[in-house]
């Protein structure tokens, strides 16, 4: 009897062979057994279809943006930091110190130690020909406003924190 | 009139920044995702804990959704594992997630109709009180299949199993629905007489 239902059920979901669809086919015109439980598979499968779906509170799709938007306010700075700034400054670095290496071992005069010099000979760069007044004072500039800026980040963020605290607090729905 | 957005141009708007993309992907998915998870918690606030969990979760590897398969069972397969999990944790003392006759002991969820009253009930409302007593797994296929328009492939991706395991528990779960539902009618019919 199994058998016949797993061959039918496969015959109605269309996941056996076209061979064997077509053997079933044949079977239910013919067969009284089979045409019976056919029908009678038909007829849950068209109940199993109209099951119906649940549904959510009201505030469901609200409570989920509650959460990603808190999720998002309360996440440490490093995590919100781009990975590409962290990269970036990590090459900054990576290039500085090679260019400065590669000037330097430039300027060294190898042949001083073939001919028994212990010192090294070689010329630094003048770094303070660069360091002008504007330059310093823009650097400066930038500093300042730099600072304002994650100082803001920091009240904005305490005040979003502080919001969402007192609505949990006060306006939770149940 | 504003046409129906698919689900990639939700999820393209909501990585583009626009947060209110997604929530309309949730009201849009919603009803079955809370359905789903109804098939393992057994209790509204359960099910609403699980299923905002899996949105949560989806927003947060949104990135990470590969476009090969579709939207729906990438989303089903996290409802799946975090429902499971869920499960797990909250499993009873010794209790079994495949132990029958455990499951339908955890609390049914409350339904909309008299209890008392039988000619209130429908034959829908029997169907839905069989699938209450299955087992999740069986409850989950049934209702992937016949509601979320899965195929079997779709279904064995969302369970992490192999699509001809599927089939089988799908012919065994019709026939365990099958089972439950005439005894369920059996049993109301002996009340009313």
């Amino acid at each position: 009897m199994n058998n016949i239902e797993e061959q039918l059920w496969n015959y109605i979901d269309g996941t056996s062979s076209p061979e064997e669809q077509k053997a079933i086919s044949l079977l239910i015109e013919q067969d009284e057994v089979y045409r019976k439980k056919y029908k009678e598979l038909l007829l849950l499968n068209a109940e199993f279809s109209a099951i119906e779906l649940d549904e959510p509170p009201m505030a469901f799709t609200y409570n989920v943006m509650e959460s990603i938007r808190n999720e998002h306010a309360q996440a440490p700075l490093k995590a919100r930091i781009d990975k590409r700034i962290v990269n970036g400054i990590g090459l900054f670095f990576v290039l500085t110190i090679s260019a400065i290496l590669i000037y330097v071992l430039a300027n060294v005069q190898w042949s001083a130690g073939l001919s028994g010099k212990t010192t090294l000979n070689f010329t630094m760069p003048h770094i303070a020909q660069y360091l002008t007044n504007p330059l310093m004072q823009g650097f400066l500039f930038f500093d300042v406003i730099l600072a304002l800026y994650t100082f803001d980040s920091y009240l904005r963020r305490k005040n979003l924190t502080k919001t969402y605290t007192s609505v949990q607090s006060g306006g939770q729905q149940k | 009139m504003q046409s129906k957005l698919s689900d990639i141009n939700l999820i393209e708007q909501t990585l583009a920044g626009d947060q209110s993309a997604y929530a309309d992907l949730i009201k849009r998915h919603q009803r079955f995702v809370f359905t789903l998870a109804m098939r393992f918690a057994k209790s509204r606030e359960d099910a609403e804990e699980i299923a905002q969990d899996c949105f949560v979760k989806a927003y947060r590897s949104l990135e990470s959704f590969q476009r090969q398969a579709k939207f729906t069972t990438w989303l089903y397969s996290i409802v799946y594992t975090t429902a499971m999990t869920t499960l797990r944790k909250k499993r009873i003392a010794t209790d079994s997630i495949d132990d029958e006759d455990t499951f339908i002991q955890v609390e049914n969820k409350p339904s909309g109709y008299d209890e008392n009253n039988v000619e209130n009930k429908s034959r829908s409302f029997y169907l839905n009180q069989a699938i209450d007593q299955l087992l999740p797994d069986d409850a989950t296929i049934i209702t992937l299949f016949y509601k979320g328009e899965q195929s079997l492939e779709e279904i064995a991706q969302t369970m992490g199993i192999e699509a001809n395991t599927v089939k089988v528990k799908l012919f065994r779960a019709r026939q365990r629905l099958k089972d439950k539902l005439e005894r369920n009618l059996k049993h109301e019919a002996k009340e009313l007489i």
